[in-house]
């Protein structure tokens, strides 16, 4: 399997450090913080991830894999260094 | 022997007069050559010590040592035959039902099981090969360099792709008889190999098709990964496996095989033959064995194909089949049958060239909307197999359909159950020979399909990789040795005979001989220790301070430049992971050490929220750039202001704090830290200095007969202080309330990680909690209650995480953890054999903390 990291492309997963299923980072009080943190969605499909390229670059990427197939994409919406090139482009 | 040029093993063999190659897995039933391409596992041997090589594929050379697998004590004379008589007493399912019971048995059953199965032994002295790994991105991987592999190479690179690999698992063109097909293989592969963009790798087996896509290679000396935009599997045909009693005799072969000696290593596979067949390959399998003047005492011949008959062949038998093969050591009768009557004829060599089967294993691995597709002769369809009433289904794993019957009958009904009860095509061959009979069984019996109908409707069973079997070595491919870290100061701690062992993934020094006249140097002089290791981190930025401040739960706003903070790190849960110190170094900067094992995860971990924050934040992991030396001991001012003219006073360093700070002429940042108790500073210097460093201090400390100390001196020392070690005192889920450092968080910060965790936590009572402990009654050395149960009334309520002998306080002193019982925590229990444990306040020794303030 091959994850698409921002910085290098392509690369084997076996660089990368599985970050686990993408959360929000704040919940409105505690017992919905407890949903947040331990109980994922898991879906059977799309599940959209974090992975870190530990033996790389080590940058984070989110990423879009296909629980069933194992198919992957990169996650244009919550990536930040993607944010970071628009800005550039911007300013 | 004699090795012709071209020779495989297994040709070579049986120019010799070999004939048994192996012996079955179960039964030790002879087994010969059989299907000559490398999908059957009857001709495995041990080839230079290498066990379970295909020796019908395997080139051969002059003064190779080959060893048959299989069969005690040797696979001709093998004693263990007479299993096969035992048949009765051993049906399938033999090893889930037979030495369960009485359970001492199973150990001395195991010991001759053990010699009596597998596939020969792994050669313990030898030496591992060091196979190279590497890694290629292409358009197109083809797997098979026959026609239709080469010719769908070639086809690729003239249309889109600008790359392409094509393998084989053998060299091109081996195995094929002098003719045009070779012609044309030929005239392909210089097509191919003309072209730039295409890679021909020739003896690599594709291991299996994974997601991603990605499809390992083995050769002998590599293992490729390849990562393919899409994958051709033309990995061609095997002729279809026959089933009838006695089709797993020696001399019992398929056509391929019999053809490729007389045709390409022309030894004449036998002298009279029996010969079936089923399609026109057949007919040309049937004139090569006739030019090198086999016999063909009978053929039988579908209707089709019986006016292409050759003169010169004896009793042609159409529309017949074989009905049985008899014979011990090979086979010396076949009966062939039409229309319910038989026919016996005397024979050494039995030829079946019946159909073919594609070989799409690696295709069916892919899943259903990736782009693999089949090509050639691995894309046809299946040719009709009938469904015979007995005879070997599964050579590698000797069963029959006998065995299949007994196994139906017992409930076991459907391919894939079928499959895992009685290890059909579980062997080496993975399902290459009797897959298709085994699928064709159970629809029959299932009443998918009726009896005797094709093959080609039943249901397959999973295929999964590996699609050939991998060696260890292939596994291991890549990995040479264990990696330890090393510090800088590696090579002074190996020339003062320092013990050192594994910590952390870096190797450390536990102690240099007498770790307790180093423990004696830090609480009476002063000493120095290596912790090179720890985890440091400059973290810098706009928003620098944002980031601190959301991820450690302690108050971070009031810090100011020069001063340092203790710091747990929690986790989402509101668990403690880590612990560190914080320092501030200005508006913008921050310094951040962790423990030695948990600099990974803070990187990680640091990276992530200011990742997911969007915060304008550098990370730098200074960990494997900076060393660090602990300075400690009463005497360590004294001693540091030997080597700088830095004021290293309370009143400029005071505790806890740091200053940047000139030593023997290196620069450092020296930590104020308290972790063993005494007045210490954490000099933190660019790692090419530390030896350097290292030896000003050792030189400048002799006035105080300074002794370095160890990770062994570094257990009491914390010990005598209750500090805690992250894993080794603690477990997953311990909350900051649980180790009794609930004051290491500020709950009137509005937000931090775990923070809501912990408050829905703190709301519910208090389940365990960390203690500090005394033990009365114990042996001397106490360090074997560590580990031990806490007992209280006969209850297990706790257990030992710590436990020593305090120098400083002569009592036996340790730490562990308490379950809450009824409304409180217990505070007396019986430990180990006899001994009294009694829950204490820590720190044991200097409550107050006046000695490492200094």
């Amino acid at each position: 399997m091959q994850v698409p990291c921002g910085r290098c492309g392509s690369r084997p997963f076996t660089e990368f450090t599985f970050g686990g299923e993408w959360r929000e980072l704040d919940a409105p009080d505690p017992e919905s913080d407890f949903a947040r943190v331990y109980l994922p969605e898991n879906p059977e499909g799309p599940q959209r991830e974090r992975w870190f390229h530990v033996m790389g670059c080590r940058t984070w990427s989110t990423v879009l894999r296909d629980t069933r197939t194992n198919r992957i994409e990169r996650d244009t919406r919550t990536n930040r260094i993607e944010r970071d090139t628009r800005t550039n482009e911007m300013g | 022997m004699h090795v012709a040029d071209g020779d495989t093993v297994a040709a070579a063999l049986y120019r010799a007069g070999v004939r048994t190659f192996s012996r079955s897995v179960k039964y030790h039933r002879r087994r010969g050559l059989y299907c000559g391409t490398g999908d059957c596992p009857n001709c495995l041997m041990t080839v230079d010590g290498q066990p379970a090589v295909r020796t019908c594929v395997a080139a051969g050379r002059d003064g190779m040592s080959v060893t048959r697998s299989g069969g005690w004590p040797s696979a001709d004379r093998d004693l263990l035959h007479v299993t096969e008589s035992l048949h009765r007493v051993m049906p399938v399912g033999f090893y889930y039902k037979t030495f369960i019971r009485p359970r001492f048995a199973w150990p001395i059953a195991e010991r001759v099981i053990r010699r009596a199965t597998g596939l020969g032994k792994l050669p313990p002295t030898r030496e591992a090969a060091r196979k190279v790994v590497r890694h290629e991105h292409v358009d197109v991987l083809v797997i098979g360099a026959g026609a239709a592999g080469l010719g769908a190479a070639r086809d690729s690179v003239t249309s889109s792709a600008r790359s392409v690999i094509v393998c084989d698992e053998g060299r091109v063109g081996a195995g094929v008889a002098p003719g045009a097909p070779l012609d044309r293989i030929r005239e392909l592969e210089a097509e191919v190999r003309a072209d730039g963009s295409v890679i021909v790798l020739e003896d690599h087996v594709a291991i299996g098709v994974y997601d991603g896509l990605h499809v390992p290679l083995a050769s002998e000396l590599e293992l490729v990964h390849v990562y393919p935009e899409r994958v051709v599997v033309a990995t061609g045909a095997s002729q279809t496996h026959a089933v009838f009693p006695g089709n797993d005799l020696p001399g019992v072969m398929l056509g391929r095989a019999a053809a490729a000696l007389a045709g390409v290593h022309r030894v004449r596979p036998g002298d009279r033959a029996v010969m079936a067949v089923g399609n026109e390959e057949g007919l040309d399998h049937l004139d090569t064995l006739l030019a090198v003047g086999v016999s063909i005492v009978a053929l039988v011949v579908p209707a089709a194909l019986a006016d292409r008959v050759p003169d010169g062949v004896g009793e042609v038998v159409v529309d017949g089949h074989v009905h049985e093969a008899r014979g011990r050591a090979a086979v010396r009768e076949v009966v062939l049958g039409r229309r319910g009557r038989g026919k016996r004829f005397a024979c050494d060599l039995l030829v079946l060239s019946l159909g073919l089967a594609p070989r799409d294993g690696l295709a069916r691995m892919a899943l259903a909307d990736e782009p693999v597709t089949l090509a050639g002769d691995a894309a046809r369809g299946v040719d009709e197999e009938p469904l015979a009433r007995d005879g070997t289904v599964c050579l590698c794993e000797d069963v029959s359909v006998h065995d299949l019957e007994q196994a139906w009958r017992e409930g076991y009904r459907g391919a894939e159950i079928l499959k895992r009860y009685t290890t059909t095509t579980m062997g080496p061959c993975q399902g290459a020979m009797c897959g298709r009979a085994l699928s064709c069984f159970a629809a029959a019996r299932g009443g998918s399909v009726h009896a005797g109908s094709s093959a080609a409707t039943a249901p397959r069973t999973t295929a999964r990789p590996p699609a050939r079997p991998v060696t260890l070595e292939t596994l291991a491919a890549g990995v040479h040795e264990i990696v330890d870290k090393r510090t800088s100061l590696h090579e002074l701690h190996v020339a003062a005979g320092a013990r050192l062992d594994r910590s952390g993934g870096w190797l450390r020094p536990f102690t240099y001989g007498d770790w307790r006249e180093e423990y004696r140097a830090v609480r009476e002089r002063v000493s120095i220790m290596d912790v090179g290791t720890l985890g440091k981190f400059t973290i810098g930025g706009p928003d620098a301070s944002a980031l601190v401040g959301r991820v450690f739960p302690c108050r971070t706003d009031d810090l100011t430049p020069g001063r340092t903070r203790y710091v747990l790190t929690l986790d989402e849960a509101g668990y403690v992971m880590d612990d560190g110190l914080l320092a501030r170094v200005g508006d913008l900067e921050w310094y951040l050490t962790s423990t030695s094992g948990g600099a990974g995860r803070t990187d990680a971990r640091l990276r992530n929220f200011a990742d997911r924050f969007a915060l304008d934040v550098h990370v730098l992991d200074r960990t494997s750039q900076w060393g660090a030396i602990n300075v400690a001991g009463p005497h360590a001012r004294d001693l540091l202001e030997q080597l700088t003219d830095d004021d290293v006073g309370t009143d400029a360093m005071p505790f806890p704090g740091f200053a940047d700070i000139t030593v023997a002429g290196i620069a450092c940042r020296a930590i104020r830290t308290g972790f063993v108790g005494e007045l210490a500073f954490e000099l933190h210097h660019p790692r090419s200095r530390g030896p350097a460093l290292w030896r000003a201090l050792a030189e400048a400390g002799r006035r105080w007969n300074l002794v370095p100390h160890g990770l062994d001196a570094l257990e009491l020392l914390r010990l005598e202080k209750g500090h805690l070690y992250l894993g080794q005192d603690t477990m997953p889920d311990d909350t900051p309330t649980k180790l009794g450092m609930a004051w290491a968080v500020d709950t009137s910060k509005p937000w931090f990680v775990g923070k809501l965790a912990l408050e829905r936590m703190e709301a519910r009572s208090l389940p365990r909690r960390h203690v500090g402990l005394e033990f009365t009654g114990c042996p001397a050395h106490a360090a074997g209650l560590r580990g031990e149960p806490l007992l209280a009334g006969g209850d297990v309520v706790g257990r030992v995480t710590s436990a020593e002998r305090s120098i400083a306080l002569d009592r036996a002193i340790g730490l562990g953890w308490v379950r809450s019982v009824g409304d409180g925590f217990p505070t007396r229990f019986t430990v180990g054999s006899g001994a009294i444990a009694t829950v204490v306040p820590t720190p044991f020794y200097d409550a107050g903390g006046a000695r490492m303030r200094g």
